[in-house]
């Protein structure tokens, strides 16, 4: 059996062929990079935009959305390049194929999470943390050390929300025949996290902070670097937050991991 | 030690009846409308280390159910099952390091990465030590000359290619136990060949046990000394091939296609075998559907050669096949209790 250890130096193993296989589709790479660049400088024009009209959008300013949006982009980045295999795994499901996972003395989240690795989550990765260094500059925002652990963490926290919330509705293959609506479903909601919670009203607040609990991905933990005084308490509880929903998560998968039956073959 | 046991072993599936459209699919939701297939029957049968066994059947028979539950993937309803004396549904992972599995026409190795790469990953994986690993590689380099294909991406491998790199796989960590379903399905006669002699080889020198589903009655002949016959999920027949051989090994079926076939043709020709060739020729016939006469013989009672020249002789004949016999064929004969 393989200790965390063995699973590491795999997991580089593996990762280092892969890539060196994608090497070979460097357009995909390069144009899916460009793509993705893009679609979040578009997501930042709008704020601009909007906030041409507006002078703030429910007390917060523009540099200040723009700090939680990079905020958004980091933590969404290991979704993106460690778990990018989730989106493939109704086609594996419904061909039957999942079947191989089951083969080898491996976790089989592990083993099939790591047949992928999103190169171009990176490039956001590195966008992201550009954009968070120019809008604190430009908000005056001082790091000192233990800041920058607490922005570790609160990245960590966030990733694994959003790892959940992935996963959860990836793994409703197990049991629904088509179960693109429930991703497609997970990948809105997903997009509201780089909004001020404070902009919805009641019921939504309250869903997005307890049901589905997206305020955790970007607008609490940057709640806490912007504005420390009007911090929510809830800020507090986001590892735990983020470590419960995983292990629930895990838990939904190995679910249906043992409940699967596959296909007649 | 028995190396797998097996008593009273069942599966069943439940599935639900979908109904159709928008009204139906709710309904499903909320439905306890299921139907049961019973994929494995009570099954009881023992392995001894060192066997290769045929396991085999018509389509849909449970041999693909019952290989998934003794590698630890399908949970069974009933019975007891023991590799190695645990429950490999209970101990997957454990299972996992001595088994070998390849499944149909499924590939497990990395799809983008030459295959090299695949058996390097597959060497950590079951920390096989790199002189083991080399002299695998050497052997089945001397088997089925691999090395060429070491740095081709499994997908740009043939079918063929794909399969004798996937049994490869199989056996690198040196498992017990490998199943194999259907690992000639598609392949043509010179792969076929070699994947046998490797097969073979391997069990020879390692003493591995082989679990072997196969279609083609080819392979059981040339593999296995013992097979088990399964039918909708009961075993027909588990023992010597010698005793079952003589059924597919001494059948051939002769399809024709006869000019101005009629009924009266079928008659015919079924009262002019008899009177050339005595009562108990063993000869059948059978009109299939796509217009071809089937005429079955026991070549250990009539020589093949004479039938079909009395046959060519009496009717025009416009074509000719000569196939062996089918899987379906050979299940029917024991029912028809051949083997009694
Ligand atoms: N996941 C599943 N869900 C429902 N029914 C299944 C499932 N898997 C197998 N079955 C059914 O169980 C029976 C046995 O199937 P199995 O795949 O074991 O047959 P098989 O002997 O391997 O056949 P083949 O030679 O065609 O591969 C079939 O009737 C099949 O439809
Ligand atoms: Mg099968």
């Amino acid at each position: 059996m393989l200790t965390l250890g063995e699973y590491i130096r795999l997991y580089f193993l593996i990762e280092a062929q892969y890539i060196k296989g994608q090497m070979q589709y460097r357009a995909d790479f390069l144009i899916s990079s460009v793509g993705m660049f893009f679609s979040s400088l578009a997501t930042l024009s709008i704020f601009v935009v909007l906030f041409n009209s507006i002078p703030d959008l429910a007390g917060w300013s523009l540099m200040e959305m723009v700090f939680i949006y990079a905020f958004y982009m980091i933590a969404i980045s290991p979704m993106q390049i460690l778990f990018d295999a989730v989106w493939f795994l109704r086609y594996k499901i419904q061909s039957g194929e999942f079947v191989k996972y089951y083969f080898r003395p491996m976790n089989i989240m592990f083993y099939f999470m790591s047949e992928r690795f999103d190169l171009k989550g990176l490039t956001q990765l590195a966008a992201g943390i550009a954009l968070l260094a120019y809008s604190s500059i430009r908000l005056g925002l001082v790091w000192p050390v233990g800041k920058v652990l607490i922005l570790i963490l609160a990245v960590f926290s966030a990733s694994l929300v959003l790892i959940s919330i992935a996963v959860m509705a990836g793994s409703s293959a197990f049991w629904v025949v088509n179960s693109y609506p429930v991703l497609a479903l997970a990948w809105k909601v997903r997009e509201f996290a780089p909004y001020p919670i404070t902009i919805f009203d009641g019921i939504f607040r309250f869903a997005f902070t307890f049901i589905l609990p997206i305020g955790f991905i970007a607008f609490y933990p940057a709640q806490f670097f912007l504005r420390p005084a009007e911090i929510s308490p809830l800020f507090y509880l986001a590892p735990l937050i983020g470590i419960g929903l995983f292990a629930l998560t895990y838990k939904v998968w190995d679910l249906g991991v043992n409940s699967w039956t596959g296909t007649g073959s | 030690m028995t190396l797998i046991h097996i008593q009273g072993l069942s599966k069943h599936f439940k599935i639900l009846n979908r109904h159709e459209g928008l009204k139906g699919a709710v309904r499903d939701l909320f439905s306890g409308d299921y139907r049961t297939v019973q994929a494995v029957d009570g099954i009881s049968l023992d392995i001894e280390p060192g066997e290769i066994v045929g396991y085999i059947g018509p389509n849909g028979a449970g041999k693909s159910t019952t290989i998934k539950m003794m590698t630890g993937i399908l949970k069974p309803s009933a019975g007891v099952l023991q590799v190695n004396g645990l429950v490999p549904y209970d101990n997957r992972i454990r299972q996992a390091m001595i088994m070998g599995v390849v499944f149909g026409q499924r590939t497990q190795l990395w799809w983008d990465l030459p295959v090299i790469e695949s058996f390097k990953i597959l060497k950590e994986i079951y920390k096989v030590d790199q002189k083991m690993f080399d002299e695998h590689l050497g052997m089945f380099h001397e088997l089925v000359g691999l090395k060429a294909l070491y740095s081709q991406q499994a997908r740009t491998l043939s079918l063929g290619q794909r399969m004798l790199c996937d049994i490869t796989a199989s056996f690198l960590h040196n498992p017990q136990v490998v199943f194999l379903d259907e690992p000639t399905i598609g392949l043509d006669v010179s792969i076929k060949a070699k994947i046998r002699s490797l097969i073979l080889e391997l069990n020879r020198t390692r003493n591995t046990t082989i679990i072997l589903t196969t279609h083609d009655l080819g392979d059981v002949e040339a593999l296995c000394r013992r097979i088990i016959i399964i039918d909708k999920g009961k075993i027909l027949y588990d023992g010597d091939i010698k005793k079952v051989n003589a059924l597919f090994g001494a059948y051939r079926t002769l399809k024709l296609q006869i000019k101005d076939y009629s009924e009266a043709t079928l008659a015919a020709l079924q009262d002019r075998l008899t009177g050339t060739f005595g009562a108990g020729h063993g000869i059948t016939i059978a009109q299939t559907e796509d217009c071809w006469t089937d005429v079955t013989i026991d070549q250990a009672r009539t020589p093949l050669a004479d039938v079909l020249a009395f046959i060519m002789t009496n009717f025009t004949v416009e074509d000719v096949r000569i196939v062996e016999i089918s899987m379906e064929n050979v299940v029917r004969k024991i029912y028809d209790g051949a083997l009694k």
